[in-house]
């Protein structure tokens, strides 16, 4: 059986954690959901994740800060950013700081969960996609 | 894998220092040689390609209509190609339509002067000082002609993330650059700019195929929705929706279409003093 893989989910909308954390179960991922960056960040301060799903555009800290404190503490740790506001200069300045993957809002739940897919493969975890129902990647 | 642009003011070394890149990275490269298959599948001469890449619309050239159909079938090529993974484009201005994809890394070569003087003297076998002014002469078309087709001066090296000058670095050297480059974690394809160059490849799809009827159309791609901006007088409105989203439907990739259609002022005051 694949290993469980630990998740971090941090956007300021709560709906986003909400429809995304059913959508990351279905992989076989122990998901913790924060609508509150600073919390996320005392969060990851405890524990490393395997892999931190982060907004990038949010109040007080910004998701390229918690980007630059998660690798600090935890290198091997895969970062996908989401974003409403995707431009090409914050995907290069985020991929740049060693995120794993960019991804602009609205997406559907499988589109993540392809990238969570990738990121479990990379960290030598793979995933049995089909059985997740994500379909073919693009 | 990260799509490399080159461009520079000459096509040689555009063409030159392109073929060494993709071949230092195992990559495809895509030049003019793509313009003969191109004018077999659209009915479009190969010189007439050339002669739209080269020149700006003109009464006794490439008309404009026949222009921007020309442009649309390169750029439908164009995107097709650089969507799939691990391609070098050169001397097809996509340095001017490929916009916001961040793996897409934008390299200008300047060639040395005096190099191009070189080569214009053995092309058009002129002396030096004819030379020098036929080659400044080109710059000065070469950015008229990147303003009018596509708003954007392609010698301003803002446009670019390299600008090589090889009148300081050897080509060698400028190639090295370009690979190392292209392997910085900033130019790795990511789910958004994977999507733009997909939307991007999709719009320009669907533009070639509405293009012979509906020549001023502005096509937009969302994953498989697309939106498509055209004019028209009131009373045409609905047939041309009709006649838009049959077409537009009829290309694969495309889930939903969406006609806006803004009102012909033109045409209506033309037709309102008949």
């Amino acid at each position: 059986m694949a290993q469980r893989l630990d998740v971090l989910l941090l956007d300021d909308e709560p709906i986003v954690g909400k429809r995304l954390k059913p959508a990351l179960s279905k992989l076989d991922c122990e998901v913790e959901v924060f609508d509150n960056p600073r919390l996320a960040l005392q969060r990851l301060a405890e524990k490393d994740f395997d892999i931190v799903v982060t907004d990038i555009r949010m109040d007080e800290i910004d998701g390229i800060q918690v980007l630059e404190e998660t690798l600090k503490k935890s290198p091997r740790t895969k970062v996908i950013m989401i974003t409403g506001y995707a431009m090409m200069s914050v995907a290069r300045e985020a991929m740049g700081k060693g995120a794993f993957d960019f991804i602009s809002k609205p997406f559907s739940p499988d589109d993540l969960r392809k990238v969570i897919v990738k990121a479990a493969e990379s960290l030598g975890h793979p995933k049995d996609s089909e059985a997740a129902g994500v379909s073919g990647s693009q | 894998m990260a799509v490399i642009i080159v461009s520079s003011d000459s096509l040689s070394t555009a063409a030159h220092i392109a073929e060494q890149t993709a071949r230092g990275l195992n990559y495809r490269c895509v030049g003019r040689e793509i313009l003969g298959g191109l004018g077999k599948r659209y009915g479009a001469s190969e010189e007439k390609l050339h002669k739209t890449l080269d020149e700006l619309p003109s009464f006794f050239g490439v008309r404009a209509r026949a222009h921007a159909q020309c442009m649309a079938y390169i750029e439908e090529a164009v995107l097709a190609r650089l969507s799939e993974d691990g391609a070098v484009c050169h001397g097809l201005a996509a340095h001017l339509y490929v916009r916001g994809v961040s793996h897409a890394l934008k390299a200008r070569v300047l060639a040395d002067p005096s190099e191009i003087i070189r080569e214009t003297m053995k092309q058009k076998g002129v002396s030096p000082e004819k030379a020098a002014k036929i080659a400044k002469h080109e710059e000065a078309l070469r950015s008229r002609w990147s303003i009018e087709i596509y708003r954007s001066d392609e010698t301003a090296s803002s446009l670019y993330d390299l600008v090589i000058n090889l009148s300081r670095v050897a080509p060698e050297e400028a190639v090295r650059m370009i690979v190392e480059s292209s392997s910085h974690p900033r130019f790795r394809p990511t789910t958004y700019s994977v999507k733009c160059i997909n939307d991007m490849a999709l719009a320009s799809r669907v533009r070639v195929v509405l293009l012979a009827l509906f020549p001023d159309v502005v096509v937009e791609a969302d994953g498989v929705a697309v939106v498509i901006e055209t004019a028209a007088v009131p009373r045409e409105k609905e047939k041309r929706i009709e006649a838009i989203e049959k077409l537009a439907r009829s290309v694969p990739g495309v889930g939903h279409v969406e006609v806006r259609v803004a009102n012909d002022m033109v045409r209506q005051a033309a037709e309102s003093f008949r």
